[in-house]
């Protein structure tokens, strides 16, 4: 028995000491969330770079045309600036109704033609006759022609096409979400400016894209986003249009233009091959035959499509379907016509006599005399043209269409003049363009002289093939790329790669120990560069901005590289050293190097599967050859569910146009549809009866099924899962009109109302859980028999499947009567820290469609599956854990619906817990549904590095640290690879369709997962470590 | 792979913790040179109707196969349980009833080799050849005679030299063996049909790149590159997991 006084010392002692070591730990913490940052930070500067450079931008000119300044006089014959007649030429109508409907696909409205393998007409085809039949009955008062949309196919780009004669550029495809106003000559100003009142129905785009321009009193926006809507927008336009169509109406406005979204939302809701896309276009045909017979001599109605839609209803891409609209121009006089030598008929498929959408441009500027916009690259339409005629030609068709190919071609000409000044290029003469823009005039020249007929035609086609031959030329020229930028981008890419790679590979001490001395260095540097670069970049013909960000970059990497100096003698080259590094390697480098091909980016999903497969089995044979028993058995059995459950998963498939005919889609009810088959609606019931279950028995197995774990896994989450798939059973109930008696109104409300509250048990109910949880162990105390010996057995570090019963002395050792068991001591940090992951996994499973749930359960099954394998082999600091995490997340991207392509995002997610959009949070429900899989595995990661670990391991923080690092280098690897091979075949037909969308992909999920990895991941470790350490005392670092 | 070279730890009581050697009599030196040969030969002149009927093809060449493997192990291997007979100096004569008994005391463990691999390990690998992303519902003989390809390159030999002892499969299965002729072509052909299965998405438009052409094509050329390799430059390697 010691005295009070040493014994009181001796306490207070371990209480500073555990103090300092607590102290430490929170500061080492912040210091390597803050390293992350900064990491992230150097990813997206360089990102930034690389895309500003990569992603087209075109020059805007500010000019604009003029009513009374025509590119070229027309020798008198026409005196233009007269905005009654006709600014440049005569006009045709004095009013005009155009009338948008979104993804009017061109087959929507011809006549189905059957084709080997397809020979019954689908639900599309044959509902929506109207615009075909006045075609064919009446060819001079209604044309109806193919109208082919410039990629991407999201309507914003779109509008501004039709409206400006443009070429979109890649760099706006985002703003989808926000628009912003077009800032170059257009339409909707011409007529504003002009003096025309413009109406507007319909879809909100046109007000961000032309704000101001609409008669305020008579124009009806709509929300444009709500894509479960059907009929709300569709039946306010009819409400408002048809009133406006009254005789005594009509003197209100001179241009009315409705934009319906009916048939697209049908598309991206229930895929174009569905009774509801059939009905959707009856109710369409009703809608034009009613205009029709309400439209005035002097009215022209324009009815179009903007873009087309893919076999599932989805648009954005650049394939056939989503590229093929339909026109139709109709007028009560008989002022149309068809080509020379042309069918009358419309063409029977979009592959015939197509016409570009910006081709409607001048088209609609000299139906209405307007002057063409400045920036206009299309050419007029013929067949709009060739039954005009002016009252000096009486026989010539032709006539009229030489004089307006000649005003474009030469406004046109006009333009590129500017636009080379602007850019300072040279013309040049001998330009193929050039070239022929001097034929068609010097055949102009001998038409005007001569007047023979037959020659007209002759003229109008040379003017047509300078403005196609122009057009093609600006097509080349727009993909400029900066190059300068994209190698500054890619520069600081590699730089951040090599530094990331060594951090997470090379260093062979405590990495939490230096990070904070690396943290200094870097911050410095990054400031000291950005000075740097923008005292250079402030010289003139130097871009700031541009050099700050390169220098910030740079000068980080750098002097973050620099304070590795001090420890050099404790790095090794991050090259792999054993089997399951050279492997992670190999699949590393294998991966990259395939997304230099197409084939091996389209097929990604498979290879995935193949690799992770081959991990599974080579983990299980592994596993089998552990020398101890119970090691064999758990790495055995894990082993063995990951590789059945990656398979399983595998069957979920959402085929990309590319996998088309060798691939079947499952993701959906069918492969022409969006919504889920009614037989899915199990899974989520499936989910909720297996998951928990799952979590809870490996919590279980080390008796840490204790405290909050059996509230969060026990109770919250099943109630959740189960609210869930209740949300789940309204939205197919919905969909499929199960429950006719209840309002539509309501069932939406109720649906909203569940998705909210589970995603606030899950953040708020779950976080706080997490938060505030103690160790999940339970104190057991025993007694002992005398005869036992009374020395606590110590647990042996390197066994963590070792004793899970930990005896420890109660206080003093001399009375060894009782001895507390603490149940759970093995596994403290690991199921401590898997709670996390459990909290996300519930608001992750919300936003996922039915399939979905059940391939991110799956996911989540794996993830547990890999913390047994890793830990039964022993392979906590290998490099394998992590990167087989990241293969998962990578992997499962895809078993949730997802390609790596612009058509498969899943904007419909943004509604399951809001009716309207909401920044931010909109967006954000679309991320979490589109990277759920790679979100929930980068929060899994620390949890490798703390599974079964002893609970006074030293040096953790700096092992978790590491494996987010390897986590975070797959993904930069991906990245960085995709992006170096993006700009390398920029030249490449599939750039658009294949590597920029897995680019984009790459670089957006390195940009989230770091994001997730630092915030969410690593900041989560501090109330896991914390819980522990302030019950059990602070391990050392 | 990386494999290095160890002080060969031996697993308490098992047969396989030595590399097996082939057998020195002169027509086992001479089949153990020729099977590489007729396995390259058959792949390579087969290759044309492989590619134009993949289905008939396979099953007019397991047979064939089957008994190349029997013959291999009946002359080239020594016997589960059986030393490795260092008794026969070449040239020495034995007794023709002795033979007799002696080579049915051979071709039985053959027989029984080529028996579990059609039974036992063909249906295996046709699940694991499915679990690496083989068509689930179409394409049933392709696969199945991909597999049985699969478990004759890389079975009989091993089941004729190690018997059915489960320590020494574990050892198998969790690459623990050293490496030898035998284990070296049934790694060899695993690894030839793993890199088989890569060029399959390429766009190429080809005919051989038709399920399973490349993956078998892949086998057989592994299986003699993984028998040479192991033969003579990784012999008593072992392959360190962890």
């Amino acid at each position: 028995m010691e005295d009070g006084a040493p014994r009181k010392s001796a306490v207070d002692e371990v209480k500073a000491q555990n103090h300092r070591l607590a102290t430490q730990f929170k500061a080492r913490h912040v210091y390597t969330v803050t390293f992350f940052c900064l990491i992230l930070v150097f990813h997206v500067l360089a990102l930034y770079l690389f895309c500003s450079g990569f992603l087209l931008s075109r020059l805007v000119l500010q000019d604009r045309s003029e009513c009374g300044v025509p590119p070229t006089d027309l020798n008198t014959r026409y005196t233009s600036g007269s905005i009654e007649k006709g600014c440049w030429y005569p006009k045709v109508f004095d009013k005009a109704v155009i009338i948008l409907v979104d993804a009017l696909r061109y087959d929507f409205t011809v006549p189905f033609q059957p084709l080997p393998g397809d020979k019954q007409p689908h639900y599309f085809h044959n509902a929506l006759p109207v615009l075909y039949e006045t075609s064919v009955q009446s060819p001079n008062n209604a044309f109806l022609r193919p109208f082919i949309a410039d990629p991407p196919t999201s309507t914003l780009q779109r509008l501004k096409g039709l409206m400006t004669g443009t070429l979109p550029t890649f760099i706006d495809i985002g703003s989808n979400f926000a628009g912003t106003a077009i800032d170059e000559d257009n339409l909707i100003e011409q007529l504003y400016k002009s003096g025309k009142k413009v109406a507007h129905l319909g879809d909100d785009t046109w007000h961000s894209l032309f704000p101001g321009y609409f008669e305020p009193n008579l124009t009806r926006p709509f929300d444009s986003f709500n894509v479960w809507d059907l009929h709300t927008l569709d039946n306010g336009v009819n409400e408002h249009l048809f009133p406006l169509l009254e005789p005594e109406m009509t003197n209100k406005w001179d241009v009315l233009i409705g934009h319906y979204l009916g048939v697209d939302h049908a598309g991206h809701r229930y895929g174009p091959d569905h009774p509801e896309m059939a009905a959707k276009l009856r109710q369409m045909d009703g809608i034009f035959r009613r205009v029709v017979d309400m439209l005035d001599e002097s009215t022209l109605l324009v009815v179009m499509g903007d873009h087309g839609m893919d076999i599932k209803g989805d648009h954005g891409g650049e394939s056939d379907e989503e590229v093929e609209a339909a026109l139709w121009m109709y007028s009560k006089r008989p002022v149309f016509g068809s080509q020379l030598g042309h069918p009358i008929e419309p063409p029977p498929t979009a592959k015939e006599r197509a016409v570009s959408q910006i081709d409607l441009v001048p088209t609609l500027a000299f139906l209405l005399g307007l002057p063409v916009p400045f920036n206009n690259l299309g050419q007029p339409i013929p067949e709009a043209f060739l039954g005009t005629r002016l009252s000096d030609t009486p026989d010539d068709a032709y006539g009229s269409l030489v004089d307006i190919n000649k005003l474009t071609a030469w406004q046109i000409w006009r333009y590129q003049m500017q636009y080379n000044k602007a850019r300072g290029i040279e013309h040049s003469a001998t330009s193929a363009p050039s070239k022929r823009f001097t034929t068609a005039n010097d055949e102009y020249a001998n038409y005007l002289d001569d007047r023979v007929g037959g020659r007209h035609d002759h003229v109008a086609r040379l003017y047509a093939a300078y403005q196609a031959e122009n057009l093609r030329i600006c097509r080349d020229l727009w993909a400029r790329f900066d190059l300068v930028s994209m190698s500054m981008g890619i520069t600081a890419l590699i730089g951040t790669f090599a530094l990331l790679a060594i951090y997470a590979q090379a260093i062979k001490i405590d990495r939490a120990a230096i990070t904070p001395a690396l943290l200094r260095y870097g911050a410095a540097g990054t400031a000291g560069g950005a000075l740097l670069g923008a005292v250079v970049g402030s010289l003139p013909s130097l871009s700031l901005l541009q050099l700050s960000i390169f220098g910030a970059v740079t000068g980080g990497v750098t002097a973050t590289a620099a304070g590795f100096w001090p420890e050099r003698k404790m790095l090794a080259l991050p090259l792999p050293s054993t089997f399951w590094g050279g492997l992670c390697f190999l699949v590393t480098l294998m991966l990259c190097g395939g997304f230099a091909a197409n084939s091996f980016t389209i097929w990604e999903d498979e290879q995935l599967l193949f690799i992770l497969v081959t991990f599974g089995v080579l983990l299980l044979g592994s596993s089998l050859g552990r020398p101890e028993r119970e090691d064999r058995v758990l790495g055995a059995i894990h082993a063995l569910s990951f590789i059945v459950a990656t398979r399983l998963s595998s069957l979920s498939r959402l085929c990309r146009e590319e996998q088309m005919p060798n691939c079947r889609s499952s993701y959906y009810a069918s492969a022409t549809s969006s919504t889920s088959a009614a037989w899915q609606l199990v899974i989520p019931f499936a989910v909720l009866a297996v998951l928990p279950s799952v979590i809870a028995s490996v919590y279980a197995r080390t008796k840490n099924y204790q405290g909050s774990a059996v509230v969060w896994i026990g109770y919250a989450l099943r109630i959740g899962l189960l609210m869930v798939a209740g949300f789940w059973v309204l939205d197919v109930a919905d969909d499929g009109s199960w429950f006719s008696h209840i309002a539509k109104e309501t069932l939406k409300t109720s649906r909203v109302l569940v998705a909210q509250m589970v995603l606030a048990l899950a953040f708020a109910a779950g976080y706080a859980t997490y938060v505030m949880a103690a160790p999940l162990v339970d104190v057991k105390q025993e007694d002992v028999a005398a005869t036992e010996p009374p020395a606590p057995k110590a647990l042996d570090p390197d066994d963590a499947n070792g004793p899970i019963f930990t005896p420890l002395t109660n206080g003093n050792s001399t009375k060894p009567k009782r001895r507390i068991i603490i149940l759970g001591y093995a596994n403290m940090y690991g199921t401590r820290y898997l709670l996390l992951p459990c909290v996300w996994i519930l608001a992750l499973q919300l936003v996922q469609k039915p399939m979905g749930q059940g391939t991110l359960a799956l996911c989540m099954i794996s993830i547990l599956n890999v913390l047994e394998i890793v830990d039964a082999n022993d392979l906590r600091q290998s490099s394998v854990g992590p990167i087989v995490l990241a293969l998962l997340g990578s992997f499962y991207f895809f078993k949730t619906g997802h390609q790596a392509a612009l058509s498969t995002i899943q904007w419909e997610s943004a509604f399951i817990p809001l009716k309207t959009i909401r920044y931010p949070w909109s967006p954000l429900l679309v991320v979490l549904n589109s990277y759920g899989a790679q979100i929930l595995c980068a929060i899994a990661v620390p949890a490798i590095a703390v599974w079964k670990v002893n609970p006074k391991e030293p040096g953790l923080l700096g092992q978790i640290a590491g494996s987010m690092a390897t986590h975070i280098l797959f993904y930069a690897a991906i990245a960085t690879a995709t992006v170096v091979e993006s700009a390398w075949l920029r030249r490449h037909l599939m750039l658009y369709r294949v590597f920029m969308p897995r680019m984009l992909v790459a670089i957006t999920v390195l940009v989230l997962v770091e994001f997730v990895g630092a915030l969410v991941g690593l900041v989560g470790v501090r109330w896991a470590v914390g819980s522990v350490g302030e019950v059990f005392g602070w391990a050392e670092e | 792979m990386e494999a290095e070279s160890t002080s060969a730890k031996p697993f308490e009581g098992s047969g396989a913790s030595k590399p097996v050697d082939i057998l020195t009599t002169q027509a086992s030196v001479f089949y153990a040179n020729l099977q590489p040969v007729l396995l390259l030969s058959t792949i390579f002149l087969s290759f044309k109707t492989l590619v134009k009927d993949p289905v008939s093809t396979l099953t007019g060449l397991a047979p064939p196969l089957a008994l190349v493997q029997a013959i291999y192990c009946v002359v080239c291997l020594p016997s589960s349980g059986q030393a490795p007979t260092q008794a026969h100096k070449p040239g020495q004569k034995r007794k023709a009833q002795k033979a007799g008994q002696h080579l049915w005391a051979k071709i039985t463990p053959a027989f029984v080799s080529t028996v579990l691999t059609t039974t036992l390990s063909a249906p295996v690998l046709y699940i694991v050849v499915v679990l690496f992303g083989a068509p689930l519902v179409s394409h049933h003989p392709h696969t199945f005679l991909l597999a049985l390809h699969l478990a004759l390159l890389t079975t009989p030999q091993l089941y004729y030299v190690h018997g059915l002892d489960p320590t020494t499969w574990l050892q198998i299965a969790s690459l623990q063996v050293p490496i030898d002729e035998t284990y070296g072509m049934s790694l060899g052909a695993c690894v030839g049909a793993w890199l088989g299965a890569i060029p399959i998405p390429l766009d190429w438009d080809r005919d051989w790149q038709r399920w399973p052409v490349t993956v078998v094509t892949g086998l057989y050329i592994g299986a003699v590159v993984g028998k040479i390799a192991g033969g003579y430059v990784f012999k008593g390697w072992k392959i360190k997991l962890s």
